[in-house]
């Protein structure tokens, strides 16, 4: 059918632009999460103070509102971020803020113990971090940070409202001309379903592999 | 300062709130020596050992390793504590790397040796405290406490430091894992590394020990040699005190520890 | 910047009442279902669990914007019913939270101790009512945390009911901005609103947690120490 024939690639193009998306906000939110998450546990005043201010507004503001502050809100000073470049860092700093709170929990939760070891052997604080907190911080993170993700990729779908031409965007426009929508959004839920479940599954075996082995 | 005096504390205080945890302390230790320090719990015993490194900051007073002075704020602590070996209770092995890894990253990381040297010298003190090769890529929850401790033991010996302290080495093993850990610290004492020492174990210390300090209440209430403190102290409380350790064994031709053959005394 | 963007403010502030609306029918709807669901993948049988898998794997797995569309657009005018945008939101969100609640009350069951079940068994009681007596009251309890953060999702999320054109928040904001032509003031004015609901939401459900929470029961602490 017609449909089908004109469907399917422009879906297509519209996977491909969700994935550019992801491709450079999925890394990005766990940097900055990172970033973020260590300096609320070690930062000095100030930059705990800026920190956290970062994390308690980009975790409070809906997603939605965040997006159209950064491509609506920014234009009212003249600063014009295009579609792509808006929700990227959107999502970075929307993920990111989410994240951190999963790091610093995770940082916390590491006994004090190693950090006295480290000092005892003459580490400097940054290398007791660099070297002994984060790599265990990181993996008791893990589940946290692939369950952010995930909802990333399904969020993902509201880069729409500022006009990035991705899946949903995509699928809407055809509904809007074709007037199938069971067809239209059932494909699109089951696409959504396959990039979740093949991201959960990479993740599961990315927590295997980085699991520190143990005769527990 | 005397040259062969590796470390010195001189007037230590520490209170944590109101608890005033230790009430001048002051100790010293030559080069080649073992000194154990002996006392209830509650004496202050793991501080004054932690204040030696400055993991502990002390109140007041001041400790020097050679001729650096520890508790000057100018002086890079860290270089400093590179030469101090440090035993903990706890083992606190890093819990993400393999025994090899957590010998070798004081050498990689803090003393800046190139990886082949620090392959090697880390593989050497492992085997020193008797860590065999199908052991050095285990990670620590796949070993047992005495392996653990052990592996502890090389991690600090391998940046060979000026002096080792172990805070009660022994005290969170299971009895059967003891002895293997007391073996290794014997023949490192023996060997010459100078070491001190916190812990209970009375036979351990009079086999080992150059000196005993014995600690109450926050201070040094006497020292001298083991067979001294231990048999004949001059004060009631250190006797009190090595009374009751030896009760359970109950009390022999000697007095005390039916247990220690004649030779040692 | 335009100044008469004031005097909107309180339009935006009325959609509150569609936005609890939202939440808490979102909320009520999810626990509805949720709660059946969880007791059904702890207990249930083999079939019964995989049904319940799949539609919690549905549920979670599909971006609820898609939802929205899906069930707005497709799914109930093809059964025949015409319903408010409202109505749908509100059901799409019950049918999602449901499904995300359904593994927070799991845990909470599985949580609680076997040997409760156990002692429960030892005095004659019935699998229904150890459930009932033994096991749902302790878990409720500690799946209250879990379940207050859901709400602080359900909050930001109703925010996406605005492409249904729900007289919610955002719609609302969205409707100031454009007829202004202010743009950033009204968004972050929006955002600061959804950032006191989710303060004072979280605050009320602890103080719930508080006075119901359990001494020595897991997370709980009490007087007791």
């Amino acid at each position: 059918m017609v449909f089908w024939k004109e469907f399917l690639p422009a879906l297509f193009s519209g996977i491909v632009a969700t994935l550019k998306l992801l491709a450079v906000a999925m890394p990005a939110s766990v940097v900055l999460g990172v970033l973020l998450g260590t300096v609320r546990v070690y930062g000095g005043k100030i930059v705990k103070t800026i920190a956290t201010a970062v994390v308690v507004v980009f975790r409070g503001f809906p997603l939605t509102v965040t997006l159209l502050i950064l491509f609506f809100g920014l234009a009212d000073f003249h600063i014009n971020l295009t579609p792509y470049w808006a929700a990227v860092l959107g999502f970075t700093l929307c993920g990111g803020s989410y994240q951190s709170e999963y790091i610093r929990g995770a940082i916390r939760s590491i006994d004090k113990g190693q950090s006295v070891a480290a000092k005892a052997l003459g580490m400097s604080k940054t290398q007791e971090i660099i070297y002994i907190i984060l790599p265990q911080a990181l993996r008791r993170a893990l589940p946290g940070i692939s369950n952010e993700l995930i909802y990333m990729v399904k969020y993902s779908s509201l880069a729409f409202i500022i006009g990035v031409p991705e899946m949903f965007s995509i699928a809407k426009t055809f509904n809007s001309q074709w007037f199938m929508p069971i067809e239209v959004f059932s494909i699109l839920a089951i696409m959504y379903l396959a990039m979740t479940t093949i991201v959960t599954l990479g993740f599961k075996l990315l927590e295997d592999k980085l699991k520190i082995p143990s005769t527990i | 300062m005397d040259n062969d005096i590796v470390l010195k504390a001189e007037n230590l205080h520490k209170s944590y709130g109101k608890v005033k945890v230790l009430k001048g302390v002051s100790l010293e230790i030559r080069r080649g020596e073992t000194k154990v320090i002996m006392g209830p719990s509650g004496a202050g015993k793991s501080t004054l050992l932690r204040c030696l490194n400055l993991l502990t900051k002390p109140d007041k007073g001041r400790v020097w390793l050679e001729n650096v002075e520890l508790t000057n704020p100018k002086v890079n602590i860290n270089k400093v504590r590179a030469k101090i070996g440090f035993v903990f209770q706890e083992f606190n092995l890093f819990h993400h790397l393999t025994a090899l890894e957590n010998v070798m990253i004081g050498l990689t990381k803090v003393k800046k040796l190139p990886k082949k040297e620090a392959l090697r010298k880390a593989r050497e003190t492992l085997l020193t405290v008797h860590i065999t090769e199908d052991l050095w890529d285990k990670y620590p929850a796949q070993l047992s406490g005495g392996q653990k401790q052990r592996v502890a033991i090389a991690r600090a010996l391998a940046m060979d430091p000026v002096v080792m302290l172990y805070d009660e080495p022994t005290s969170a093993l299971d009895p059967q894992l003891v002895g293997e850990v007391l073996q290794v610290i014997k023949e490192l004492a023996r060997k010459g590394v100078t070491s001190l020492i916190v812990t209970h174990e009375v036979d351990f210390a009079l086999e080992i020990a150059d000196e005993i300090m014995f600690m109450n209440d926050g201070k040094i209430v006497e020292k001298g040699p083991p067979g001294e403190v231990i048999f004949n102290p001059k004060h009631e409380v250190t006797r009190k005190f090595f009374e009751k350790i030896s009760k359970p064994y109950g009390v022999g031709k000697y007095g005390v520890l039916e247990r220690i053959s004649p030779s040692i005394i | 910047m335009n100044a008469e963007v004031l005097w909107y403010l309180p339009y935006i502030v009325e959609g509150i009442c569609w936005t609890f609306a939202l939440v808490f029918g979102g909320l009520a709807l999810g626990f509805i279902i949720g709660l059946p669901i969880a007791i059904g993948q702890v207990y249930g049988n083999k079939v019964v669990k995989a049904f319940l898998n799949v539609y919690v794997w549905f549920f979670r797995g599909v971006p609820l914007i898609v939802l929205l569309f899906l069930f707005f657009w497709g799914v109930f005018p093809a059964m025949g019913m015409k319903l408010s945008a409202l109505t749908t939101s509100i059901i799409v969100l019950g049918l999602r939270s449901g499904a995300y609640q359904s593994q927070i009350f799991r845990g909470a069951i599985e949580s609680v101790g076997e040997g409760q079940v156990v002692a429960a068994k030892s005095i004659g009681m019935s699998g229904f009512q150890t459930i009932v007596h033994i096991v749902l009251p302790q878990a409720l309890r500690i799946a209250i945390p879990g379940w207050t953060n859901e709400y602080a999702i359900l909050l930001k999320d109703s925010a996406i009911c605005f492409t249904l054109g729900v007289m919610e928040v955002l719609t609302r904001t969205r409707y100031v901005a454009v007829s202004t032509g202010t743009y950033l003031l009204p968004y972050v004015f929006a955002g600061i609103l959804y950032i006191i609901l989710t303060y004072a939401g979280t605050k009320l459900f602890n103080i719930v947690y508080e006075k119901y929470r359990i001494p020595g029961l897991i997370g709980g602490e009490g007087k007791y120490g």
